[in-house]
């Protein structure tokens, strides 16, 4: 009894030893090209944010060394956010891109760099900023 | 005041022509109209300038004084006065907001703010004059100071509107700013302490009866405890708050709807205002004019407000922009898409009526 039904028993199962082969193959396969998206993805967003950082962080610093030699070339106010967006910059969390804490520092830094812009009356603009509004909205 | 017993009609006084496009925004000049001093009325256009309307102590009529432009490259959205009337603030789609400074009878452009990404869409000055607020495109609300030498520094940029800020609007008493967007929102946003540090306070959205569709302008009572607003979800709203909690410092006080006013329109409402005795006009796509006041005798806890008169075809296309006069009670403007501003006067027509009976 036992030989005769291991006999059909490869056959019967022929359907789900297919599909069981199928999925480990395409398990392992996913797990290596996952990996690799991942990586690509990891780099070009940690390129990204290490870029707008550094830009931000260059500003700030020049800002500051502005300040330290002349105390009243920049207003209080201003100077206020500008040390703000230095503490914000080294609050960042760099090596933990899943904190949550990520993008409300990125958010107050963007808007407190356009503060500043605004009353300091220049033009300086990060070339990797999103724009805020689509290109498709209605004009008026 | 009750507007129960009388019939009115609103007398087209004047046909103010000039603008060569659209008219956008009106602005009556304070502190004008009254001891000799002549009403003074702005008007923004599509046609990229801004044309100061004064009017004739000797005809009484209003005559274009001054034309504001080779500043603004695109079209003038919105235009301001400051509340001491030396300043007019306007806010054009080329991304910047103009200030210019009333000398004798010229005005000189004294600054530009630049900072918004692109459209600048409204311009508003807090009670006091040292503040300025300004919202555009680009989803955000920024607010400036005024500061000595006709300098402007800005104190915060705002988000948190997810579309376009058609309007912002400070409280008439006190240094709160509200702001409506096409994301269907009013949002309120005031200063926790004196530390520059704005943010929003509360957003009035569908899940508090608020509207379904764009929210084109509001506009407060005189007293500062009730505000209109308006939509393209073709109704008229009202809202309330407690205004004496509010001026005692309560950061916490909120605002309740109150009414809401549908089956008035049927197509998109622009414009609304609040005149100082009571009465809210309204500008629509419909090129009509309509006027409501508080009905007196509903017994109701909530007001309730009727529909005191409409004036059809007061324009040949849309109107943008409706404002009463700040000083003379029943004199009303409004800028329309035929390129026209036009000047009422809200009138009783019951002498009329008495002598046919």
């Amino acid at each position: 009894m036992d030989t005769i039904e291991d006999i059909f028993e490869s056959s019967l199962n022929l359907e789900e030893t297919h599909f069981q082969q199928g999925y480990d193959e395409g398990y392992a396969d996913g797990l290596i090209s996952g990996k690799e998206e991942g990586r690509e993805v990891g780099l070009k967003t940690g390129f990204e944010v290490g870029e707008e950082l550094g830009f931000y962080r260059g500003c700030v610093d020049v800002w500051s060394s502005a300040i330290r030699v002349d105390p009243n070339c920049i207003s209080i106010r201003i100077q206020k956010t500008i040390k703000q967006m230095d503490d914000l910059l080294h609050k960042y969390p760099i090596s933990e891109p899943e904190n949550e804490a990520v993008s409300d520092i990125i958010d107050s830094l963007r808007l407190k760099f356009r503060a500043i812009c605004a009353s300091l009356n220049v033009k300086l603009e990060y070339s990797g900023y999103p724009k805020a509004s689509d290109a498709g909205n209605i004009e008026f | 005041m009750n507007f129960a017993d009388e019939d009115y009609e609103l007398k087209e006084v004047q046909r103010l022509e000039g603008h060569t496009d659209r008219v956008w925004g009106l602005a009556w000049k304070p502190a004008a109209g009254v001891d000799g001093v002549p009403s003074v009325l702005a008007s923004c256009s599509g046609d990229k300038t801004v044309r100061i309307w004064e009017q004739s102590a000797s005809t009484g009529s209003f005559q274009c004084k001054a034309v504001l432009e080779d500043t603004h490259n695109r079209t003038v959205r919105s235009c301001a006065w400051s509340p001491s009337g030396k300043l007019l603030a306007t806010a054009s789609f080329d991304a910047t907001t103009a200030i210019w400074e009333n000398v004798g009878g010229d005005f000189d452009c004294v600054s530009t703010l630049e900072g918004h990404e692109n459209e600048v869409k409204s311009v508003s000055w807090n009670a006091s004059g040292s503040l300025l607020a300004t919202c555009g495109r680009d989803k955000s609300v920024w607010i400036w100071e005024v500061l000595p030498h006709n300098e402007f520094e800005c104190v915060s940029v705002l988000q948190g509107h997810t579309q376009d800020v058609k309007m912002v609007q400070w409280h008439p008493s006190m240094d709160i700013l509200f702001s409506c967007s096409y994301d269907n929102t009013i949002k309120v946003w005031s200063e926790d302490g004196d530390n520059d540090d704005w943010h929003c306070v509360q957003t009035l959205g569908e899940s508090n009866s608020g509207h379904t569709s764009t929210v084109w302008a509001l506009s407060f009572n005189a007293s500062g405890d009730k505000m209109v607003s308006c939509s393209d979800d073709l109704t008229i709203k009202v809202w309330g708050t407690d205004i004496k909690r509010m001026q005692s410092g309560d950061g916490n006080v909120t605002w309740t709807h109150l009414s809401t006013l549908s089956g008035y329109h049927d197509r998109t409402i622009f414009s609304v205002h609040w005149s100082r005795d009571g009465i809210i006009s309204s500008g629509a796509a419909d090129d009509a004019i309509r006027l409501f006041v508080e009905n007196e005798d509903g017994s109701v806890d909530q007001p309730s407000y009727k529909l005191l008169l409409k004036k059809e075809k007061a324009h040949d296309m849309d109107i943008n922009s409706v404002q009463w006069s700040s000083m003379e009670n029943r004199r009303l403007a409004s800028a329309s898409d035929d390129g026209t501003v036009k000047i009422w006067e809200l009138g009783s027509s019951l002498g009329q009526k008495k002598q046919s009976m």
